[in-house]
């Protein structure tokens, strides 16, 4: 039942209108509004307005011109500038500004100062005075990514996080991993992670490994979710199936007692069991516990040999057995899951793999 | 005496490219037009069909005519284009995501009497569709819109959004998850489906 519906909604057709009128209407608008920004580029470079005495709520709005600006600037001076002038990001109280730099994209939060400087190796570093930043940086292939916020340093690899100094910093990863440098000391901050770690987390930072912060790490165990943060006198789930969903509930806000909760559905044997256990797989896979995945899936495969999700799993085996560098079982892993799914969801990327 | 054919097929895109960065407006226009259908497409299938679908279309030419310099070439200009698309839906989205998403008042039971009942169940099916979709994470909405509607491989939508395939895959499989969830209780989200079912 779970994997016809799965199929149901796997690929959906939505017929696009034809935009040829839509095209029309839009071109001299476009140009029109590049011209525009252009002229006003071109005078601001003329005549910088240094002076000039802005309303709170324009500062905002400055700032992300400023950025425009020097971005701008960077542009026509070719892919061989040397480096860029920093530039400027203020946002007032109660605002905030999103704007974009390489494949990086930038959220400044409410009362926000943020300055933004490039270098000649594409090298990227933010320099928080106050305020927030939400970052969303794509993979950075060797071009640094760094987040300067008073003493503290987050180095970046590729990855979603914020940094708060409103004074003191805390930086929570989203997804990915960074490396925070602070009093001399690094600490890893893995996905769902905060720094500094308060005593009551469930999570504390992962101490630097020796190997390089672009190396896969994974925690040893899945962190044990606090006991205080059980709710009290909460009602037992009616069905499996009210479990698991209780249990999905759990995953964005509290994933540590969500991966507990699917554990103990899995203890059972219907097809709630089966697929508490793959999502517990997918869990521990997405908060980068890919061994944790891994004796997930085997267990799986174990006991669930044609469970709904036996595709999946054999798939996700593939990705986190390449997470943790085992190229080589991952490559077997891939035969496997084409052998045994010829016509399945990830044959295209199964084939690159374990090529025929 | 034989037909000559004569090569009258546009630059290459390096070329184009090239002009652009220099200010050319012919050039830009023949970019415009080349990508235009394109990322109306690409915006239409994550939004749905917002008002100011166009809007966001003209948002998205302003950012690649203002990026373009800075483009490396180490993607292909159309994934690149993508990119900056994206990255406007996920503002859009995120911009409006506390707006409520008005459903209209119809029969839960698909009315067989004829094609303009069929095509208001299409029209509310996909109306529900969005709806479903906007209750996502903007990210997760992206890669289950990029994936299950715009027809992109696991490893396009990583490459587009910038993650890794097994975080894409996640976001796709959970947003994939909750529209089955979705679907137990919405007859005419079901139907919609699944007459628009698509080739995998």
């Amino acid at each position: 039942m779970k994997r016809d519906l799965d199929r149901t909604v796997d690929r959906i057709v939505v017929e696009v209108p034809v935009a040829d009128s839509s095209q029309h209407r839009v071109e001299p608008r476009l140009f029109e509004q590049l011209d525009g920004l252009r002229a006003a580029q071109r005078a601001r470079r003329v005549a910088p307005d240094r002076g000039a005495r802005l309303p709170g709520w324009a500062w905002g709005v400055a700032g992300a011109m400023a950025l425009a600006i020097a971005l701008l600037i960077v542009h026509r001076t070719g892919e061989h500038a040397t480096s860029a002038a920093p530039s400027l990001v203020v946002t007032p109280a109660g605002g905030s500004s999103r704007f974009t730099i390489d494949d990086a994209v930038i959220e400044a939060g409410s009362d926000t100062s943020v300055e933004v400087a490039t270098d000649a190796a594409g090298g990227i570093t933010l320099s928080l005075a106050r305020g927030s930043i939400d970052c969303d940086v794509a993979p950075r292939h060797g071009r640094p990514f760094h987040v300067i916020a008073g003493d503290v340093t987050v180095e970046v690899v590729g990855t979603r996080f914020t940094v708060v100094r409103r004074p003191e910093v805390q930086v929570d990863v989203a997804h990915g991993k960074v490396r925070v440098r602070a009093n001399g000391r690094d600490a890893f901050v893995a996905a769902g992670e905060r720094w500094p770690a308060v005593a009551t987390a469930a999570v504390a930072p992962v101490p630097a490994p020796d190997e390089s912060p672009a190396a896969p790490t994974v925690p040893a165990q899945r962190p044990e979710p606090p006991v205080t943060d059980q709710p009290r006198n909460s009602p037992t789930p009616a069905s499996s199936r009210d479990a698991f969903v209780a249990a999905q509930r759990l995953e964005a806000h509290a994933w540590p007692q969500a991966a507990r909760a699917y554990r103990t559905i899995a203890r059972g044997g219907d097809r709630w069991a089966a697929l508490a256990l793959y999502s517990l797989a997918e869990l521990d896979a997405a908060h980068d516990h890919a061994a944790d995945a891994l004796a997930v899936l085997d267990e799986y495969q174990r006991r669930f040999p044609k469970g709904a999700s036996a595709e999946d799993a054999a798939w996700l085996r593939v990705e986190v057995l390449r997470t943790l560098g085992r190229t080589g079982d991952a490559r077997a892993a891939a035969a496997a899951y084409l052998e045994r799914f010829p016509s399945g969801t990830y044959v295209t990327p199964a084939s690159r793999l374990a090529p025929p | 005496m034989g037909l000559r054919v004569v090569d009258s097929s546009p630059a290459t895109e390096a070329d184009l490219i090239a002009a652009c960065v220099r200010g050319e407006r012919d050039a830009e226009r023949e970019l415009f037009r080349r990508e235009y259908r394109h990322v109306h497409a690409l915006l239409f299938r994550i939004l749905g069909s917002p008002r100011d679908l166009e809007d966001l279309a003209q948002e998205v030419f302003i950012g690649v005519f203002q990026a373009l310099p800075r483009f490396r070439g180490d993607a292909k200009l159309r994934t690149w284009i993508d990119r900056i698309a994206v990255h406007t839906a996920l503002d859009h989205i995120t911009a409006r995501k506390r707006i409520p998403i008005p459903v209209e008042t119809i029969s839960d039971r698909p009315d067989p009497s004829g094609p303009a009942d069929d095509r208001a169940h299409a029209r509310e099916g996909l109306r529900r569709l969005y709806g479903v979709l906007a209750t996502f994470k903007p990210e997760a909405r992206i890669a289950f819109a990029l994936y299950a509607i715009d027809g992109r491989s696991i490893a396009d939508v990583a490459a587009i959004t910038g993650v890794t395939a097994l975080t894409a895959k996640l976001r796709i499989w959970r947003a994939r998850r909750e529209v089955e969830r979705r679907l137990e209780h919405d007859p005419i989200l079901a139907s919609y489906i699944a007459q628009h079912r698509g080739p995998r």
